[in-house]
């Protein structure tokens, strides 16, 4: 009998309130929690960093919030006009804070007489926010920021002309760390994004093609941006410049830029379109003096 | 390094507010509001990702106070009466992603309501720094 009136008493509480859930989803920090606003996670660089196409941004990847994780995948492809580059990995991002990042790129020359050439990167990337918040902070003209490296080691070059090592283009490592510091706004009320990123690098062709070189041995400061407009919820516009420092007398090294759209459907993917023109790529050795430009297409799946 | 210096700087001048009405009568005054506000409500109850911190929450005088909140905010002619924001949320233990799915319903309904997407961001402006007040 008390137990009937105990189930009784259950019921009604239950009945009494049909719709509304108990707090579940988000108890568990180890449970994704997909607590972003679609669009603010940003997309997947061409390092493999959470980011725009050519640039990392302060932001952590994924939809994880301060007190969850994210993770993704993805795939960019940019096909240029004598060369093709393709890059695939996978990054994960905790506690809004840190992100971690794995990325393989195959670099191939299509046409010019180094055709069938192909050079393979590995690149580990690690980046850490620093303070404040893109999104939130709109009350203050105070960026979000982070610092990252990206270690990058040249793991096989494939060709018919004995090409086996950076260094045999005059680079003076096969393997090197970036270091960045970035800041990243969102001026909501004006729809804006900007990103600013200085990066130590000594990384020629992002390091495709090694690291220093016959003209300079050190890292540089090289510095970067992003602007983007935020044309809905799920659609941003942007425009991107990548300094990149010339080690290389073979390579006539320049800064490379894109226009993009980037369209994110849901927290489970985006996608990224636009064009990329990354200055002239070894032209003292190809002949072919014209800045390497294309498609810039990139996937990321995630949460 | 020329281009993107020309876009920051093409894109700071077209980001300089310029003097207008008030975004109240630009996103459509009370009208406008009072719709956003009544749909919003009804897209909160129905979100699994937060409905039970409304469990307790009495709706009518709910959007009474959203609106005049959000009115007040835009430059309108209301006085926002009720509780200050920390005080409003502290029982709740509001999560950032509870927040952000908040936020999002914020969104559709102005968009329901016919608010332009940057007209809603601009008012978003005026919300997101209150997460720091509104998050456990």
């Amino acid at each position: 009998m008390r137990n009937l009136g105990i189930f009784i008493a259950c019921a009604g509480a239950l009945l009494a309130q049909p719709v509304l859930a108990q707090r579940a989803p988000f108890e568990s920090p180890l449970k994704p929690d997909l607590g972003k606003l679609p669009l603010t996670a940003g997309f997947t660089d061409v390092d493999g960093a959470g980011g725009g196409g050519l640039v990392p941004w302060a932001i952590i990847t994924g939809y994880g919030t301060s007190d969850s994780w994210g993770a993704n995948v993805h795939y960019t492809l940019v096909p240029l006009n004598d060369f093709r580059l393709q890059s695939y990995g996978f990054a994960v991002g905790a506690l809004d804070r840190i992100e971690a990042s794995f990325t393989q790129d195959k670099f191939d020359a299509t046409g010019t007489p180094l055709n069938g050439l192909s050079v393979r990167q590995q690149i580990y990337g690690l980046k850490l926010r620093l303070s404040g918040d893109a999104v939130y902070d709109q009350d203050s003209w105070l960026p979000q920021t982070a610092v990252g490296l990206q270690y990058k080691r040249n793991t096989g070059i494939s060709n018919e002309a004995g090409l086996t090592s950076p260094l045999q283009v005059g680079a003076d490592g096969d393997s090197g760390t970036d270091f960045y510091l970035s800041a990243t706004k969102v001026l909501l009320a004006q729809s804006v994004l900007i990103d600013v990123t200085l990066r130590y690098t000594r990384a020629n062709e992002f390091g495709l093609l090694g690291f220093g070189g016959d003209l300079g041995q050190g890292r540089s400061v090289e510095p970067e941006t992003t602007v983007a407009y935020l044309v809905n919820r799920k659609l941003a516009v942007g425009a991107e410049y990548r300094a990149k420092p010339r080690n290389l007398s073979v390579d006539d090294e320049r800064g490379a830029w894109d226009a993009f759209i980037a369209w994110t459907p849901s927290r489970f993917g985006s996608l990224v379109a636009g064009y990329a023109n990354l200055g002239s790529i070894l032209s003292p050795v190809t002949q072919e003096p014209r800045s390497q430009s294309g498609a810039y297409l990139s996937l990321q799946a995630g949460f | 390094m020329h281009l993107g210096v020309l876009v920051l700087v093409s894109t700071l001048s077209l980001a300089t507010p310029t003097r207008s009405a008030p975004l109240f009568e630009e996103m459509g005054g009370a009208a406008a509001l009072h719709s956003a506000v009544d749909d919003f409500t009804d897209i909160v109850v129905a979100d699994s990702r937060i409905n039970f911190t409304f469990a307790e929450t009495d709706l009518a005088k709910f959007k009474t106070l959203l609106y005049e909140q959000l009115c007040e905010l835009s430059g309108g002619p209301c006085h926002y009466t009720g509780r200050d924001m920390r005080t409003a949320h502290q029982k709740l233990q509001i999560t950032t992603a509870e927040f952000n799915a908040l936020a999002e319903d914020l969104y559709v309904a102005l968009g329901h309501a016919g608010v332009p997407y940057r007209l809603q961001n601009k008012l978003m402006a005026k919300l997101a720094p209150m997460k720091r007040d509104i998050v456990k």
